[in-house]
């Protein structure tokens, strides 16, 4: 299809984009109420789709369909789902409690096991690797920093969880060695925080990004130059409520 | 040197803000072309579905929203776009209700792209809720989770879905995930207990939590971000919005870094100064 032949309704939804987009990243400028009314859209359009994608996934296909070819096993969910409604009602709200005991009860059950075995287990298992390894030549120590099943890794490791668990533990003071060890394991910490930090703000960029490719492919004739337009009506908009702020004498 | 820092600290933070949008347009409107270097988590992932045999059944579920979507969407589409070369049986579905259309839409548009039938070659299954409760259901029994798929047509004797009763007979699994409902979701309730092999795919917020996981082999690969994606899509040799963007990606993180180091140089130039602007 050529870019001149676009749908309609994608021609619709590209102004809307670009618009909701703008009026989002005026807030860099400062908080107005073009962001404002982005902002509740956003939460409205957001819900408004969630409730109508459960009503017809649960209610008509997991339950209403299933019931119409004779299979009652989706009314146990309903009466416990029901069940927590009663919250509303206080002369009945004591029903609600059986729903959260077999909730909790039922989340427990299967979580816990499942928990400490994928958690506790596994990454304790993991933490506790062979420093030596056996090889043709007899056992050696690993000193390759990349692989991370080396030997020099396993100590690096061992040391982080054993200085981190030691920061952590406050039933005897940290003084002399234990102050050193408590030390190293906020170095291991910063390093974990700068780490997160830095995909943080690679997280971000990736955003920012993903908005302007869109931004620009909407700039195009076959979309109806909406970004162009769009942050025209968005600039003058601003202008104008600002004087308009200015004019009444004082910030909004 | 000291009224230059103290000028500068109390600089219009908007003026940041534009810096930064011009280091991000400038590379997407004329792309300079840095080399992108595979890491060994991106190449297990590819490695492993290269190595499927043609008709195995791959599952992708779309954790993620459209708040993720410029992150996740090119991991979507670069993994689909091999699973579909290798004639693999893909199977989506999403944990995350506010993206299930988004989901449907990458899964439709790629299988469009490289001739694959609904029904036939692929399956949206859509969302259903549950969240661990469904992974549970579906490793007992698929067609109970998922009596219809996303576009309500019955899965019980659909082609894509032959021989495939539960979660036991899928033979890789991938969650695209933005938060807690995804690889980890499945790892604990899927993989730890239905033994099918798993590799993930994440926003760059969760990566590093999810590193852990990878040393100890219980994921076997992770794409973290949209450098992942850009690796994923230079091992399939098809280049897309992931590559487009690491020339961006680059820039903006240069122009932080200055930030950073100059903002560091300003503070110890007016460390001691009792005047300095907070």
């Amino acid at each position: 299809m050529s870019e001149a032949m676009l749908p309609t309704e994608v021609v619709l939804g590209a102004w809307v984009a670009t618009g909701l987009t703008l009026f989002i990243y005026s807030f860099l400028y400062k908080d107005n109420p073009l962001f404002k009314l982005g902002e509740h859209l956003y939460v409205g359009v957001s819900i408004g789709y969630s409730v109508v994608l459960v009503w017809y996934t649960v209610f008509k296909r997991l339950v209403w369909e299933e019931l119409n070819r004779g299979n009652y096993e989706p009314l146990v969910g309903v009466v416990i789902g029901v069940l927590i409604l009663t919250q509303f009602f206080p002369k009945v709200s004591w029903l609600s409690r059986i729903a959260f005991a077999f909730i909790v009860g039922f989340g427990s059950g299967v979580s816990i096991p499942r928990a400490v075995s994928s958690y506790i287990l596994k990454q304790i298992e993991d933490t506790v690797n062979p420093l030596l390894t056996m090889g043709a030549d007899g056992l050696s120590l690993g000193l390759d920093l990349a692989s991370p099943q080396s030997g020099v890794n396993t100590i690096i490791l061992l040391v982080g969880v054993v200085s981190v668990l030691f920061y952590f533990f406050f039933s005897v003071e940290h003084t002399g060695p234990g102050m050193v060890t408590a030390r190293t394991g906020i170095y291991f910490l910063m390093i974990a925080f700068g780490a997160a930090f830095g995909y943080t703000v690679m997280s971000r960029m990736s955003l920012l990004i993903g908005r302007f490719r869109d931004l620009i492919t909407f700039s195009g004739a076959a979309y109806g130059y909406a970004t162009l337009v769009l942050l025209l009506i968005t600039v003058l908009s601003l202008a104008g409520w600002e004087l308009a702020v200015r004019l009444k004498g004082g910030e909004e | 040197m000291k009224d230059f820092a103290r000028r500068m600290v109390a600089i219009d933070r908007r003026l940041i803000f534009l810096l930064i949008a011009g280091a991000t347009l400038l590379p997407l409107l004329n792309p300079f072309g840095l080399p992108i270097k595979v890491s060994p988590e991106v190449q297990a992932v590819y490695e492993y579905i290269e190595d499927l045999p043609e008709g195995s059944v791959f599952l992708l579920s779309f954790d993620f929203d459209p708040s993720s979507k410029p992150e996740l969407e090119p991991q979507a589409v670069a993994l689909l776009r091999h699973a579909f070369r290798k004639n693999l049986r893909v199977i989506g579905m999403t944990h995350w209700i506010t993206g299930t259309s988004l989901a449907d839409g990458v899964v439709a548009t790629v299988a469009a792209e490289m001739g694959k039938e609904r029904g036939k070659d692929y399956v949206f299954l859509g969302w259903a809720p549950g969240g661990y409760a469904l992974i549970i259901s579906m490793g007992q029994d698929l067609y109970k989770a998922f009596p219809s798929d996303y576009s309500k047509t019955p899965t019980r004797g659909m082609p894509v879905l032959e021989g495939v009763r539960t979660l036991r007979d899928v033979n890789y699994m991938i969650s695209l995930a933005a938060g807690g409902a995804g690889i980890e979701m499945w790892y604990v309730f899927g993989k730890d207990k239905y033994r099918f092999e798993m590799g993930g795919g994440s926003t760059g917020v969760i990566a590093p939590g999810l590193y852990p996981f990878l040393r100890s082999g219980q994921i076997n690969g992770l794409i973290g971000g949209l450098q992942g994606a850009a690796e994923y899509e230079t091992l399939i040799g098809r280049k897309g919005m992931a590559v487009a963007g690491m020339d961006a990606q680059s820039a903006t993180h240069f122009v932080i870094i200055i930030l950073v180091v100059l903002c560091n140089v300003f503070y110890f130039a007016l460390r001691g100064d009792k005047g300095r602007p907070r």
